[in-house]
């Protein structure tokens, strides 16, 4: 009786099969997932599930006689872009399987993609629009809710202009929504407008986009399988991007390739790499220079490289110099005799890559850490080839795409930045003109002027109205899909959301912004669905674009972004009719949109996009072209993600995901840039070269590359970016036709003339087209910047962190001089200075980062019941000599503390040698206790997240990089004892 | 027939619960019921690693020997299955089995054990395939629709494989060959008393 | 290599090793860093290098027990239970059994000397009698539940059936469960009545060497209590002691202990449960059928009194000389007395 009924036999003679696949295969399953994975039939019965306004969270077994849909989305969480297939019955998410044919996952996850279905059936959603009412949480109905913030909004308008409202936008939005988002921002008059970005990797997108032109990661996860030595320097992808450990760990088997994690932290990364270098936080300026005086020293360097492509290195020599080894083990702790060897790897077994994440960027001098990285690379002629590059891990799904549209204090959306030119490009893209959105600003000048960044938003609340630069403070906050537990120093930002007139959080979760605050009044929560509820395009940090079809229908009340705000741009309207305000929104910036169901669609967003976003390359990029791709996973390569020959012949050739820059029309069908400035390849197949960006010449030396041109270019020898006037020089003019002319002819009248009309600005595309016929890249080939005039180092020099345990270096490697910056005061010096007393009384180094169970800000990770039961506390890793002195034991719980506010965090201790004598680490996703009282009775009930903690950035001080104001996180000073 | 097993390669694996969360989505395992989990050894330190331990649905099952109400059964794939009917929350093949893979739903007085919960191998149960009864008890069948385990199947590293003890073994050995190193087939010898010669 | 495997069983061995030997370094510098060597922890050399240890780690459910790799003690411990076990408590069981037969066969039924006094004496009053039955009722339970978990299977559960057999062994577990705790109360109860007539001395050794009076026809002093029914109450309370506390071990999973210690508890459990019951039989032999006149001490608390100076003679003379001794048998009371 206790055998098994083998109905089964016929599945499992697949199974024999599939087998074959993989073994001659090693690791492609491709071929088993062909046979196994259609076969889902089966037994049983489930009632249907009643469809009414308010969507039930149920998730079932699955009823295997119905037939199940398959629909294709991507991951909400980290920036990998893993495909999560869904199996949908009568509107239910009702399981997952391996999503095979994607060349990024390969059908796998980690713990979170693992675990997304949880996310849309979760039943700690938000589930109906909300507000507080004299400190309790009411509900109400989306109309209301609407009108309310609409009315509210307009009344700060009214008393203190645009500017004192904050557009806090999300990483978490599709392409379409962050684009949608920014145009509102745009709409309603200001440039204070931000997103996630700001907090990871805006200083990746400065530091690299000042050096050879993009913001974005060169190559892509899947080209590091070709890389012989890796250096994974302030990252911990293995928690925080699992899925690209794939591509990492197969990348090392079958190259038998270096792999050197640098770190203070032993992390689970670093258990997998041939070489270990713990430096002392703070110190990774001096291991690169470290590295390049060995470099240097023995002749390491790619000189052909340097010459031809590279300018200003002389200058970094000279600052390499003082960095010997006696000096950097002095200041970093690691030993000379290591560092030589990883430099020599590095230099001399090519192609070699260089991974970072957060350890690099979230720090005072965070410009000048990717710059310092993208340097070493330059140095050494790992940029623009297979294997090599600067593989920059970005953090959320689509943080970089969130950051292509423009979530961004200083840029209209694909980088055209906030200049006179930049306005006109997108005011004409959008059928408005110029004059009218400088209207809409306080005051033309504020239309030039970048906003406040996400990480100060606090102060702006909270300084003396004299000491911002612009009408009045901040007196209230949209915040889209971002925690509040992410930005340094809660304390202040608790007492800033105290202040608000408004705050409204539209978020499929209450974040912390919600229950932060002792606030009674004026907050609102907004149910959005999450994205696996919409359609859209996400874009993965090697710049892929995937389409993300919608799985289910919005659950309970919640609605999606786009419909939220168009809703609240035709509420706008009715407020500011009532007050008798002449501004107008819902007209305007929704006429180009195809409206659907009361919401415009994301393919007709997207088609804007095409039709504006030509200086970022999204203008290939076309829904149709994605879909395509989506439909096709199985048939890109996974190395070279280049669709293979027997792909359709629409997709064949095309790089997975048509990475940016995909040039011109869709109709040119270039198949986007795998890898940027790769002069291997015509610029027509994804080739290209260092773009220059700062002017032709510096100095009397040029700026233009020198004997290097992407393959088939015409022009043999550097050049710059394709204006009208430059094709008219060369005699390329009337390649253009007339059509095109005449567009370019419309664009100049506003320009001053159509020879100064650029290919970022021809609407045609018709320059651009011209430029890759004669294999050119359209926006020049010129020299990379090893000087960076513009930046505060333009040759990045080591400066101590703001709260620093080595007060002894202080003197001589000083941190900047107390400054000003995007509307606010930025202090150095003058806050460094407290380090020398600090230090005696906080003397353990305290640095943050990611688990690979919770995400961001973690609210919806933590209410994620298959994920939360995975890390239910927060806690401190503590070195076990530290522990011993403290009399502290493995999970015992502790106070840390931090020396600003006398702010404290109770957490369990988790002693253990990830971390160095001195130093201590802490996640960054918990929230909901704050300094020892439980916050769980301010969310609204039902929605709070299973598992809550003291949030690492209650302690975390001030301290932020000149260039993007991006927070330090990563190093500051606490002192920990038993609780 | 197929004899199947699982295989974790610790050079891969990176601790990222994958296949923990896999199995809880599969099956809806409720909290505190862990089929499946992943334990780092010598963390923090050099030599550190992880590895991703479930039911090995053992030869000669230790589980089976030892239960005295004799509710285990092997499955021609040689899948090690129990039937819940039958068993009494005991807490003898807790105390037998080398990797600690029975799970018991904490029940009634004294958080006493109730109907001893593991690893099916996405193999169901003693039921009819793939019915409503069958889930419930033991979540989804997935080698019989033609499936391997979705816990590696999901694998981001690709660091737990599943399916027949010769094809798996032979992936692990080219990809030993490959690369110049590994530490051998976790709990192979425990569990199948064999390993995976190189 | 062999560096990396003596660190393991350090690393293994010591819960947190390597504290504090060096001078305190500045903050924030790191230890020295570490070089890689060669990843390489097969499984059989770490076990090796735990000398048979468990194999555990870090994890972060909740769970400790999860931490546990593997144990490869669970081999020992279903050796223990399959083999070990079933043979001890076997050959215990049904060698007990086999004895009390041929002495049965040999001796006979044991008789009271020069016949019933038709005079009886309290033995034990209503309190022993009433805890002396709870404790019977209740290890009579625990040990066929208790057997059934280690025999049934081979012997049970062909005859009745899985289905069946299940259901028995359900409600015997909820049955050892519950009856665990009177059990334990009646042997604290019993200890308390009962050890300061149990404490052992200088006649319970010449009792047993005269074999407690079946060898021969000699009947060695006795007070209260003879030296075998001492034995048999320190048997019953220590060893129930024993069984109580490794019982409850295992009623309450891990609540006090880890794996290995589970796997004690059950072996100690399981072989001192055997051995009781071993002990038992012989004893309920002996207080039934076995000895005319001794069940009456547990069911009536009246014995004869002939039968008391047979084998309790000092306690006889003790109590009579209380004055409150023998009394006449209830018939030959005053008739309307009650």
């Amino acid at each position: 009786m206790l055998i098994k009924r083998s109905e089964a036999r016929a599945g499992k003679q697949r199974l024999a099969a599939a087998y074959q696949g993989l073994s001659s295969g090693g690791l492609d399953r491709r071929a088993f997932l062909k046979q196994a994975g259609l076969t889902g039939v089966g037994l049983s019965a489930l009632g249907a599930i009643p469809l009414t306004t308010v969507r039930p969270a149920q998730a079932g077994p699955m009823n295997h006689q119905q037939p199940v849909a398959r629909v294709k989305n991507i991951c909400t969480h980290c920036s990998v872009g893993c495909t999560v297939t869904a199996e949908v019955q009568n509107g239910v998410w009702v399981g997952q399987e391996p999503s095979w044919e994607s060349p990024i996952n390969r059908g796998t996850h980690c713990a979170k993609g693992a675990a997304v279905r949880e996310l849309v059936h979760g039943d700690r959603r938000l589930k109906y629009p909300m507000k507080l009412v004299n400190g309790q949480w009411q509900r109400m109905g989306w109309d209301q809710a609407i009108g309310e913030i609409a009315d509210r909004m307009m009344a700060i308008r009214q008393s203190s202009g645009p500017d004192s409202l904050f557009w806090l936008g999300s990483a978490k939005f599709s392409n379409e929504g962050a684009y949608l988002y920014r145009k509102f921002a745009a709409f309603w008059g200001t440039n204070t407008v931000d997103h996630q970005a700001r907090i990871c990797h805006s200083t990746t997108v400065a530091g690299v986009a000042n050096t050879w032109g993009y913001g974005a990661q060169t190559n892509s996860y899947n080209d590091i399988r070709n890389s012989k030595t890796m250096i994974i320097m302030g990252g911990n992808p293995a928690e925080a991007h699992p899925v690209s450990l794939q591509h990492v760990l197969s990348g090392k088997e079958m190259n038998r390739a270096n792999l050197i994690v640098i770190d203070p932290r032993f992390t689970r990364t670093a258990a997998h790499a041939t070489e270990y270098v713990r430096i002392r936080p703070g110190t990774d300026i001096p291991i690169i220079w470290g590295m390049l005086w060995h470099i240097f020293q023995n002749g390491w360097e790619d000189k052909e490289f340097i010459r031809q492509r590279v300018f200003g290195m002389d200058e970094v020599r000279a600052e390499v110099a003082k960095w010997t080894p006696q000096e950097v083990e002095r200041v970093t702790g690691v030993p000379g005799a290591q560092l030589r060897k990883v430099a020599e790897l590095f230099a001399t077994q090519k192609p070699a890559t260089l991974i970072w994440c957060m350890g690099a960027t979230q720090k005072t001098v965070g410009t000048a850490n990717v710059r310092a990285y993208s340097i070493l690379l330059l140095a050494t002629g790992n940029v623009g080839a297979e294997g090599t590059g600067a593989n920059i891990f970005r953090g959320h799904c689509n943080v970089q795409g969130a950051s292509d549209f423009g979530l961004d204090v200083a840029t209209l959306p694909a980088y055209y930045g906030i200049d006179e030119t930049a306005w006109r490009h997108w005011s004409r893209v959008w059928g408005v003109s110029f004059e009218s959105m400088r209207a809409r600003f306080d005051t033309p000048q504020m239309m030039h002027t970048p906003g406040i960044p996400t990480t100060r938003y606090f102060d702006a609340i909270l300084l003396p109205k004299d000491q911002i630069q612009q009408r009045d403070n901040i007196k209230g906050m949209l915040v889209f899909g971002h925690g509040g537990n992410t930005v340094t120093r809660m304390p202040e930002a608790q007492k800033g959301l105290e202040k608000l007139d408004l705050l409204v959080v539209a978020d499929p979760h209450p974040t912390t912004f919600a229950v932060l605050a002792n606030r009674r009044e004026n907050t609102y929560l907004l149910p959005i669905c999450t994205q696996f509820e919409c359609d859209g395009s996400r874009t993965s940090s090697n710049r892929s674009v995937q389409w993300c079809s919608k799985i289910v229908n919005p659950i309970f009340e919640s609605r999606t972004d786009y419909r939220v705000m168009f809703d609240l741009a035709k509420a706008l309207d009715g407020a500011a009719q009532r007050r008798n305000m002449p501004i107008r929104f819902a007209e305007e910036m929704f006429r180009p949109y195809e409206i659907a169901n009361g919401e415009p669609t994301a393919e007709s967003i997207l088609r804007e996009i095409n039709r504006g976003a030509w200086g970022s390359g999204y203008s290939g990029i076309s829904p149709e072209r994605l879909k395509l791709h989506q439909q096709h996973q199985d048939k890109f390569d996974l190395v070279t993600l280049r669709a293979k020959d027997d792909a359709p012949a629409e997709i064949r050739g095309d790089f997975y995901g048509l990475p940016w820059p995909c040039w011109g029309t869709p109709e040119m069908r270039h198949p986007g840039s795998h890898i940027l400035y790769n002069t291997n390849i015509p610029v027509k197949d994804g080739g290209g070269s260092f773009r220059p960006r700062f002017g032709l010449e510096r100095n009397g030396t040029t700026l233009l590359a020198e004997g290097s041109w992407s393959k088939d270019s015409e022009i043999r020898d550097g050049y710059p970016e394709f204006t009208v006037a430059v094709l008219k020089r060369l005699g390329w003019f009337d390649e253009l036709t007339a059509a095109e002319k005449a567009s370019i002819a419309e664009v100049g009248t506003g320009l001053g003339g159509e020879d100064r009309v650029s290919w970022m600005t021809d609407l045609s595309g018709g320059i651009i087209r011209v430029a890759v016929n004669h294999g050119c890249s359209p926006f020049g080939n010129g020299k990379a910047r090893a000087v960076a005039w513009n930046l505060p180092d333009p040759v990045p020099v080591h400066r101590e962190p703001i709260y620093t345990p080595r007060t002894d270096l202080i003197a001589q490697y000083p941190t900047l001089p107390d400054r000003r910056g995007f509307r606010l005061p930025h202090l150095g010096q003058s806050v460094q200075a407290r380090s020398n007393e600090v230090a005696r009384d906080f003397p353990i180094v305290l640095t943050s980062g990611r688990l690979v169970e919770y995400e961001g800000g973690g609210e919806e990770t933590r209410s994620n019941k298959w994920l939360a039961e995975l890390q239910q506390d927060m806690f401190v890793e503590i070195n076990p000599r530290d522990a011993v002195a403290r009399n502290i034991r493995d999970g015992q719980w502790v106070w840390v503390t931090g020396p600003e506010s006398n702010s404290r965090t109770r957490v369990k201790a988790l002693v253990t040698e990830r971390v160095g004598q001195g130093v201590a680490f802490m996640p960054f996703h918990f929230a909901g206790w704050f300094q020892g009282e439980d916050q769980r009775r301010r969310y609204p009930q039902g929605t709070d997240p299973i598992v809550l903690g003291e949030s690492v950035n209650t302690i975390t001080t001030y301290g932020y990089d000149p260039v993007t104001f991006m927070q330090e996180t990563k190093v500051t000073l606490c002192q920990i004892r038993a609780a | 027939m197929a004899r199947m097993k699982f295989l974790l390669d610790a050079e891969r694996c990176i601790e990222c619960n994958a296949c923990v969360t896999a199995c809880k989505n599969e099956h809806e395992v409720p909290w505190g019921i862990n089929r499946r989990r992943v334990v780092t050894i010598n963390d923090g330190k050099p030599g550190e690693r992880s590895i991703s331990m479930a039911c090995m649905h053992c030869t000669d099952a230790p589980c089976a020997a030892v239960c005295p109400v004799s509710c285990f059964y092997t499955t021609a794939d040689a899948i090690v299955l129990h039937d819940k009917d039958l068993c009494i929350g005991c807490g003898y093949c807790f105390y037998a089995c080398p990797f600690g893979a029975p799970q018991y739903p904490r029940v009634g007085n004294f958080g006493s054990r109730g109907k001893m919960d593991k690893c099916t191998y996405c193999a169901g149960g003693p039921q009819a395939d793939n019915t409503q009864a069958e889930y419930i008890q033991y979540g989804a069948n997935r080698i019989a629709e033609g499936k391997l385990p979705l816990c590696a199947e999901m694998c981001s590293t690709k660091a737990l494989l599943a399916g027949d003890g010769q094809v798996i073994a032979q992936i692990y050995r080219e990809r030993v060959q490959r690369r110049g190193y590994g530490s051998g087939a976790w709990g192979w010898r425990t569990a199948y008393r064999e390993t995976v010669a190189i | 290599m062999r560096a990396l495997l003596l660190a393991l069983a350090l690393l293994l061995a010591a819960p947190v090793a390597g504290q504090a030997q060096t001078a305190p370094q500045i903050s924030g510098t790191p230890t020295s860093p570490t070089p890689m060597l060669p990843p390489v922890a097969d499984e059989l050399e770490v076990l090796k290098a735990l000398q048979g240890g468990r194999l555990e780690g870090r994890i972060t459910i909740p769970d400790q027990q999860a931490a546990s790799l593997i144990q490869p003690q669970g081999r020992s411990w279903r050796d223990f239970h399959n083999v070990t076990l079933a043979w001890v408590g076997g050959i215990a069981v049904l060698g007990m059994l086999a004895l009390l037969t041929v002495f049965r066969i040999s001796k006979g039924r044991i008789p009271v000397e020069g016949g019933l006094a038709g005079r009886t004496i309290q033995r034990f009053n209503g309190l022993e009698r009433a805890n002396h039955w709870m404790v019977a009722s209740t290890f009579i339970v625990l040990a066929l539940s208790g057997l059934n978990l280690t025999f049934g299977r081979h012997v049970l559960l062909p005859i009745v059936g899985p289905e069946a057999f299940t259901a028995i062994s359900q409600w015997g577990k909820y049955a050892h469960n519950f009856l665990a705790f009177p059990f334990t109360l009646g042997i604290v109860v019993m200890l308390l009545l009962w050890v300061k007539d149990n404490i052992p001395n200088g006649r319970d050794i010449k009792w047993f060497a005269s074999g407690g009076g079946l060898v021969g026809n000699e009947h060695p002093d006795s007070e209260r209590f003879n030296g075998g029914q001492k034995g048999i109450f320190w048997i019953t309370t220590l060893g129930g002691a024993t069984v109580a506390v490794t019982g409850y071990m295992l009623v309450f999973p891990f609540m006090f202990t880890d794996i290995a210690g589970m796997q004690l508890s059950h072996i100690i459990h399981s072989i001192v449960s055997v051995l009781m019951i071993a002990v038992m039989l012989a004893h309920i032999y002996i207080g039934s059928i076995g000895m005319e006149g001794a069940s009456d001490a547990m069911t009536t608390g009246q014995v004869d009194l002939n039968w008391a100076k047979q084998h309790h003679n000092l306690w006889v003379e003790k109590e009579l000389a209380k004055g409150r001794g023998a009394e006449p048998p209830a018939s030959a009371r005053a008739a309307g007395a009650d």
